[in-house]
């Protein structure tokens, strides 16, 4: 790593400075290039909801005003507009939990240790979308079969619950100096402040669950 | 019985390359139930072979009977085959219910993917569509996790061209009834549905 990389100054990785929308988008692009499922942002996510709600009330209000003037109107328009970004955002952020929890539905409900990084009402999906899966198996394929072979639980390899590839190669930029982590080799990795490193995702996950790296 | 197979999990490989040649050619085939069936009647059969040799051997296992190893890793095979074709096609429906928006009504008026479903599939869809809209309603009304996260909305308003009669949509500036060939200058995300489902055209 060269030094302009440094000078290229990464002061936003600073957790005092950063906005709510920015932080919400840094957890974002985590969840969406990371491979397990990551502890849900229910403060931020709140936070931020409640905020879009203030924000259109106040816009709704405005909008209907017959003394805004043009530029007031204007105003509203790049208002309006971002809510609209940010809205994305946050769609997308409980999209990819979501198509994450029904992936591995079965494997999360099989490790209550795993409950606590999702909401309530993604911890019921969860739960009623395992239900609905197994149901379907049953009723198409297992019911049919002799008695004997209608579990869902063989204990074969590849295993019948399928979990995470946390295998899988990440980007990772260190927001600031970090612990030492240990490679698949066993060689030791330490990741300066705005260091950029390409490793699986598993080296690196207890880094990230502390905030110290970001993937992009 | 005329043997259609040579050779154990003939079948179900079968099975799995139709999985293979969907995903591939990105279609939905058509429920294979005659195939389903005979992978489950051979299943009935090794279950009766294994039983026959169990009848014949001793109690203690004394590994004269490496039959007993084929028939059951055959089982086993051809049960994995089996649900993972089922998930293969969960996975595929869930992908196109997903990708109109979940309006599961408009997947399911169409005659041609209602022929390739198998009635199961058509409960499961019902189903998921249910719990997707209870996990919907824990947001609040501004909120539609169900719109579309592919693009970034870029305007707050877009130019449609109308394809299909709507019918009176309400949105920001009043109820608009869309009829065929007009075109309208709407909040994107009043009409974004519509988008999705074919009925409006965005125009460039």
């Amino acid at each position: 790593m060269n030094k302009d990389c440094h000078d290229f100054a990464f002061t936003d990785l600073d957790d005092t400075q950063e906005l709510p929308l920015q932080r919400l988008i840094r957890h974002w692009m985590n969840e969406r290039h990371a491979p397990d499922i990551l502890p849900i942002q229910a403060e931020l996510l709140a936070g931020i909801l409640d905020h879009i709600h203030k924000q259109s009330s106040t816009v709704n209000l405005l909008r209907t005003d017959p003394e805004a003037s043009g530029d007031e109107h204007f105003r509203i328009m790049l208002a309006q507009t971002e809510i609209e970004r940010v809205k994305f955002v946050v769609r997308s952020y409980v999209r990819t939990r979501l198509s994450k929890i029904e992936d591995y539905a079965r494997w999360i409900l099989s490790d209550s240790s795993l409950h606590g990084r999702l909401s309530e009402t993604e911890l019921k999906h969860a739960q009623s979308y395992a239900d609905l899966l197994t149901t379907h198996f049953e009723e198409s394929v297992l019911k049919a079969l002799p008695g004997n072979q209608r579990s869902l639980d063989d204990k074969v390899i590849p295993p019948m619950v399928t979990p995470p590839d946390i295998t899988k190669p990440v980007f990772v930029l260190a927001r600031r100096d970090c612990p030492p982590v240990y490679l698949p080799d066993g060689t030791k990795m330490e990741m300066k402040k705005g260091q950029i490193s390409l490793t699986q995702y598993r080296v690196i996950d207890s880094l990230l669950f502390q905030d110290h790296v970001e993937l992009v | 019985m005329v043997q259609t197979y040579h050779q154990f999990c003939d079948l179900a490989t079968q099975l799995v390359t139709e999985s293979r040649r969907s995903t591939a050619s990105d279609t939905l085939f058509k429920y294979n139930d005659p195939l389903v069936r005979q992978i489950i009647r051979e299943q009935r059969q090794l279950e009766a072979f294994i039983q026959s040799v169990l009848a014949d051997s001793p109690e203690t296992f004394t590994g004269e009977t490496p039959a007993l190893l084929i028939y059951q890793t055959t089982i086993l095979r051809n049960k994995r085959c089996l649900l993972a074709y089922h998930n293969h096609r969960i996975e595929r429906l869930k992908d196109m219910y997903w990708a109109v928006g979940g309006a599961l009504p408009h997947l399911l008026s169409s005659a041609d993917i209602r022929s390739k479903l198998s009635p199961l599939e058509v409960d499961f869809l019902k189903k998921y569509s249910s719990q997707v809209m209870d996990f919907r309603s824990e947001f609040s009304d501004e909120l539609d996790i169900m719109a579309g996260i592919t693009e970034p909305p870029k305007d707050l308003n877009v130019l449609v061209k109308v394809i299909r009669d709507c019918g009176v949509i309400q949105t920001e500036l009043g109820s608009i009834d869309f009829r065929k060939g007009q075109r309208f200058m709407v909040r994107r995300a009043d009409i974004e549905h519509l988008i999705v489902q074919g009925y409006l055209e965005e125009v460039q």
